[in-house]
């Protein structure tokens, strides 16, 4: 199995458990976290792809709701610390990265002359 | 939020946005694959899946620059203030037309393998040692599948269900996925770009919302919420004569939290600075009939204990306010969200 079937192979595994966490959570969760979500049926589907994607988070916050273990002065508290910092490292990326890109391209002068450098793979074997 | 989920609730602000934002898309894609073909594509000749791929690929990019311009520009200047109402639908929109570029990417280069296409795009080319022909469709992928998650937690239940706060913190992947996006690019379709129309329009792009963002940091640390003196048990917030009708003044605690203390009717009130929908700036909206509307989703609380008009159910944390002398002060621990605390009067002063 090469590294290319193995990370496609995690992704369906990764996936399927989402799949099974979506269908019990939509069906029997979801009415006894969410007293907004009783009675609610159509826009559940809308939340199975989301489910997928971050089923370990959905397990964690089903597992705090459900006891709760909720602190609720921490749902009024933004995280805003590294705003500034992370604003300037982003800021100063972006033009970084298109230097790097624009430094790594070729260009070669209109004489050239593309070269072979190797024969191909059917060339060879004649 | 707060009364019965739907899949998605409309009104006509929303509808307005929607079709601009529809309208946008669909004329640039027709400009870039039908009427000026040339000025924004590579030179070579390219069949129709390439073109179409390259059409929806810069479409992406352009709208992911246009929704990370509106975060900045919006605090820089309130009147962009209504763009960021309706930037969720901007966003899940661009998903889709980025997993059409992913499609006519996928179903072009990597289709005619003897392996399944989705494994070719990972094996064909691994070549992580250079800058020079580096394998820039692993930034494609990881910006896709930001914009995937960042689609697929867009329903007000996820906001409601992960806690605001966290749902932000998976939400600046948005920031990543941008500078996967340039990597992308830079890495990508400049390395072969013959035609600099679009070059240039990447760069300008990419350069808008860095300036942007610089500004927008800068602004923040020059005019962001003060810091409250914490000397004693009690936070001065302000002076009394820098109360205004109507409004708040925003004090940040030493644990970060921001209180937003009004004048309301003439008589004090503190609540928490983070409304309970996206922790959006609730100090920054004006009173209308006891009741502040946060300015960037519009939803409405009650000075006084926190709480939203019924039949909507969400609450804020509400803070003691007292007055030492002229001086406002707020007792930095927070009541549970929804706590009535009676508004402090302010003097009367000569000749009112």
């Amino acid at each position: 199995m090469n590294t290319a079937e193995i990370i496609l192979s995690i992704v369906n595994i990764w996936i399927m458990i989402g799949g099974v966490i979506a269908f019990v959570f939509l069906l029997f969760g979801i009415d006894r976290i969410d007293e907004d979500a009783r009675g609610a049926y159509v826009f559940r589907p809308l939340l199975i792809p989301g489910i997928l994607l971050i089923w370990p988070m959905v397990l964690w916050r089903w597992l705090r709701l459900e006891m709760g273990t909720e602190n609720w002065a921490r749902r009024h508290k933004p995280p805003r610390k590294l705003h500034f910092w992370v604003a300037i490292l982003f800021a100063i990326s972006i033009p970084l990265i298109m230097l790097l890109g624009w430094s790594a391209r070729q260009t070669w002068p209109e004489s050239f002359e593309p070269q072979r450098i190797s024969l191909l793979q059917q060339e060879n074997v004649r | 939020m707060s009364v019965k989920y739907i899949p998605v609730q409309w009104n006509s602000n929303k509808w307005k946005y929607n079709a601009i934002m529809l309208a946008s898309v669909f004329v640039y894609l027709l400009i870039f694959i039908e009427l000026t073909p040339g000025i924004m594509d590579n030179e070579g000749r390219i069949n129709t899946q390439v073109h179409n791929a390259r059409a929806f690929g810069s479409c992406a990019f352009f709208m992911l620059s246009v929704i990370l311009c509106i975060g900045p520009l919006a605090r820089l200047d309130r009147r962009f203030l209504p763009l960021l109402y309706n930037r969720r639908h901007f966003g899940v929109m661009t998903a889709f037309v980025a997993i059409t570029h992913a499609g006519y990417i996928v179903d072009w280069y990597f289709a005619f393998s003897k392996s399944n296409k989705y494994e070719a795009l990972l094996f064909a080319n691994t070549s992580f040692s250079q800058v020079s022909g580096f394998p820039f469709e692993v930034f494609g992928i990881f910006a896709l599948l930001c914009l995937i998650i960042l689609a697929a937690t867009s329903h007000d239940f996820w906001l409601k269900f992960l806690s605001p706060p966290v749902w932000k913190s998976i939400h600046y992947l948005i920031y990543a996925a941008y500078i996967a996006v340039i990597a992308h690019v830079s890495l990508g379709i400049l390395q072969d770009q013959q035609n600099h129309v679009f070059t240039l329009t990447f760069v300008a792009a990419g350069l808008c919302v860095a300036i942007l963002h610089l500004l927008a940091a800068l602004h923040e640390r020059k005019h962001g919420d003060a810091a409250g003196d914490t000397s004693g048990d009690w936070i001065a917030v302000c002076n009394i004569s820098e109360m205004n009708e109507g409004f708040a003044n925003i004090v940040t605690l030493s644990g970060g939290e921001r209180v937003a203390v009004f004048l309301h009717q003439g008589k004090l009130s503190a609540i928490s600075n983070a409304c309970a929908h996206q922790n959006g700036p609730l100090g920054e909206g004006k009173i209308i009939q006891c009741l502040v509307t946060c300015p960037w989703h519009g939803f409405q609380y009650d000075v006084t204990n926190g709480r939203s008009p019924a039949p909507f159910t969400e609450m804020v944390p509400t803070y003691r306010v007292k007055l030492v002398g002229d001086q406002v002060m707020i007792d930095p621990d927070a009541n549970p969200p929804g706590t009535f605390v009676e508004p402090v009067p302010m003097p009367i002063t000569e000749g009112a």
